[in-house]
């Protein structure tokens, strides 16, 4: 008993004492080492690479570029093995005729396809996409290797297909097919991160805390991994899932937070509300335990090729894991309220709108604190083993990626991308029309199946062998279909980012979107606003402040 | 021709606009391939055409379910992003 309890323990301050390393040694330099690893670095993201490295030409923005394609792209697979599983889950003999070709999907197998390509796909990719633009922003220099970041990309969606494949067939000819994707997708992994901290090292300013909260948890990534192996606990259940915390809490909350606190920020023109708060999700995120995601240390088994250990938690167990993840709430409300205050200002609208991605940011934003509940209501009861609530946590993990890891994701990559590319998205209505479709789709269906997952919970505790082909298997079939809408909705946004990078506006030249007219020399002043305002959307101190009842957008009304 | 006389090569001439007529030649292909498919079945009554019929089996339970409308939507979905690539990637 008092092994597990040092176990769990162990395992964090471990991890906390590795991260405070880390931060010292990333502000303070590695000695005399640190000119001698810069340039060794540098070698093996391009020179190392041989003749591949001239298949891409590394025009600056390309890296951040090709990620955020490569992650919208993802979201077409991913949404369409999740709306799969859900229907196979009501009829399990949909896809029988694909036997005839060798495929015969079990519903479990389609989630967990759905799941993988869904967070190491999609949301990693334009996590890591978004990041390789912010930091070099924020750092006032370049991304160090942008030849490097574009061709890792393909790197990481080979990875990904493996995942693919390798969630529905977990052995092929002897080989663990997850392990062999993740092993790559770790190699990725070092290359973006050397990648980042050499632009991170070459920062000409101070760096705002989004861009930390990005390489952090970047570095978190491999770091847990380690210490986790380094315990010894890998094998166990306890170790497996609080892996999954760890993972899910630095690597994918931090990097969520730091893409989308920018993009609100710039999105809107507002100021970021609180750097205090910023610093809070970033301590928060690595001294507790994120309730969101997995309940069970079975994606961590999975990936790592290991048996999938027994979670038993003794009672001091229990209780540090609950308390660490209970504390976790304090930087989930953190970011949650940075957001939508950055993303309203002075009343309770959300300035600039129209502004691709703030629909995706304002959602993820919303819907931060009730999936954070709920996910810790899940978590608690697994760790407890009372598993009560074993029913929902499927569909919880699912909320948990579709109504708050992709909206943050997406919306942020959908804000940058006229940055990153140099042009807009082709029209902002379509992007506001795909965020319905896959937001309506994606809230709408989940939560009729949670409905039917109530429902199977009640009739299961009162007769274990009773009938679900009731009321809740129409339920399961509403659901399913709505959730039809996400896989639309991706689509949409596919083609919209696709097309917007061959046809969209030159970005600077044509901002449709923009509520005001704003350029460097002159601020046209068409209603009473603050100065905070004016300063933070880019005008200095030798700006013109020129009142005027007219402006250059199209429609308004013009003076005679 | 002159020993030593220089040849002069033509220009390469495509026409930018659409005969009018060019539809009669796709219209007259394809009622050619429906017709030579019918004859099959006339001249080899009870063989199975090739490739065809063996991939027919995989058809069999395609209206069992209702699956496979929002399949054919997303197969619709998927090869407008591809061809929205390929075109706007050749387009001048």
């Amino acid at each position: 008993m008092s092994s597990d309890f040092m176990a769990l323990l162990t395992i964090m301050a471990t991890f906390w004492l590795a991260m405070f390393v880390i931060f010292v040694m990333l502000n303070r330099g590695i000695w005399v080492f640190t000119d001698v690893s810069k340039s060794m670095s540098m070698f093996m993201l391009e020179k190392a690479l041989g003749p591949a490295v001239d298949f891409v030409e590394g025009r600056k923005g390309s890296g951040a570029k090709t990620w955020i394609m490569h992650g919208a792209l993802w979201l077409v697979p991913s949404s369409f093995f999740t709306f799969s599983g859900l229907w196979v889950a009501h009829d399990p003999t949909a896809l029988n005729s694909l036997s005839s070709w060798g495929y015969s999907p079990s519903s479990e197998e389609l989630i967990l396809a759905g799941n993988l390509t869904a967070l190491h796909g999609a949301v990693a990719m334009l996590l890591i996409g978004a990041g390789m633009h912010i930091v070099p922003k924020l750092g006032g220099t370049n991304l160090a290797s942008e030849r490097n970041a574009a061709l890792m990309s393909f790197v990481w969606t080979l990875s990904v297909a493996i995942m693919m494949v390798g969630a529905h067939s977990p052995q092929l000819l002897g080989i663990k097919v997850l392990f062999v994707g993740t092993m790559i997708q770790s190699l990725v992994v070092v290359a973006v991160i050397v990648n980042q901290l050499l632009t991170a090292s070459s920062r000409t300013r101070k760096m705002p805390l989004p861009a930390w909260l990005i390489i952090i948890g970047l570095v978190s990534y491999p770091v847990a991994l380690s210490v986790v192996l380094i315990s010894g606990e890998i094998e166990t259940g306890l170790g497996q899932w609080a892996l999954v915390r760890m993972v899910g809490g630095a690597f994918f909350f931090m990097q969520v937070a730091g893409v989308s606190l920018y993009a609100a920020s710039i999105g809107t023109g507002n100021q970021l509300w609180s750097r205090s708060l910023s610093a809070v999700i970033l301590m928060g995120a690595i001294f507790t335990l994120n309730p969101l995601g997995d309940n069970t240390g079975s994606i961590a088994a999975g990936l790592l090729g290991l048996e999938q250990g027994i979670l038993e938690a003794s009672n001091t167990d229990v209780i540090a894991g609950s308390f660490l993840m209970a504390l976790a709430a304090i930087p989930i409300i953190a970011l949650s309220s940075n957001i939508l205050v950055t993303m309203r200002g002075d009343d309770v609208f959300v300035e600039n709108p129209d502004y691709p991605g703030m629909p995706e940011i304002n959602l993820g934003g919303l819907m931060l604190i009730p999936l954070g509940i709920g996910a810790l209501f899940v978590q608690t009861d697994s760790i407890t083993s009372t598993n009560e609530l074993a029913g929902i946590s499927g569909t919880i993990f699912l909320m948990v990626s579709w109504l708050l890891m992709i909206p943050l994701s997406l919306g942020p990559a959908l804000a940058i991308f006229p940055e990153v590319s140099g042009r807009s998205l082709l029209s902002n209505i379509r992007s506001r029309w795909a965020f319905w479709m896959m937001a309506g789709g994606a809230f709408s269906g989940l939560l009729m199946t949670l409905m039917a997952d109530f429902s199977d919970m009640a009739l299961l505790e009162i007769d274990s062998e009773s009938n679900l082909d009731g009321i809740s298997k129409e339920i399961r079939v509403i659901g399913s279909v709505l959730f039809y809408g996400t896989v639309i909705g991706s689509i949409m946004h596919c083609l919209n980012i696709i097309s917007g990078t061959f046809r969209g506006s030159i970005s600077g030249a044509d901002q449709p979107t923009s509520s005001t007219s704003i350029g460097q020399e002159s601020f046209k002043l068409t209603s009473g606003t603050t100065v905070r305002k004016i300063l933070a959307s880019g005008a200095g101190l030798d700006t013109e402040v020129v009142p005027t009842l007219q402006t250059d957008k199209p429609g308004s009304k013009t003076e005679l | 021709m002159e020993e030593g006389a220089s040849i002069e090569i033509g220009e390469f001439i495509q026409g930018e606009g659409e005969p009018a007529t060019s539809w009669l030649f796709l219209v007259l292909g394809f009622v050619s391939s429906i017709t030579f498919l019918v004859l099959y079945g006339i001249l080899y009554p009870g063989n199975d055409l090739p490739v065809i019929s063996s991939m027919l089996p995989m058809f069999e339970g395609v209206f069992d379910s209702g699956i496979w409308f929002f399949i054919l939507g997303l197969m619709v979905g998927v090869f407008a992003i591809l061809g929205t690539m390929l075109s706007e990637a050749t387009s001048e």
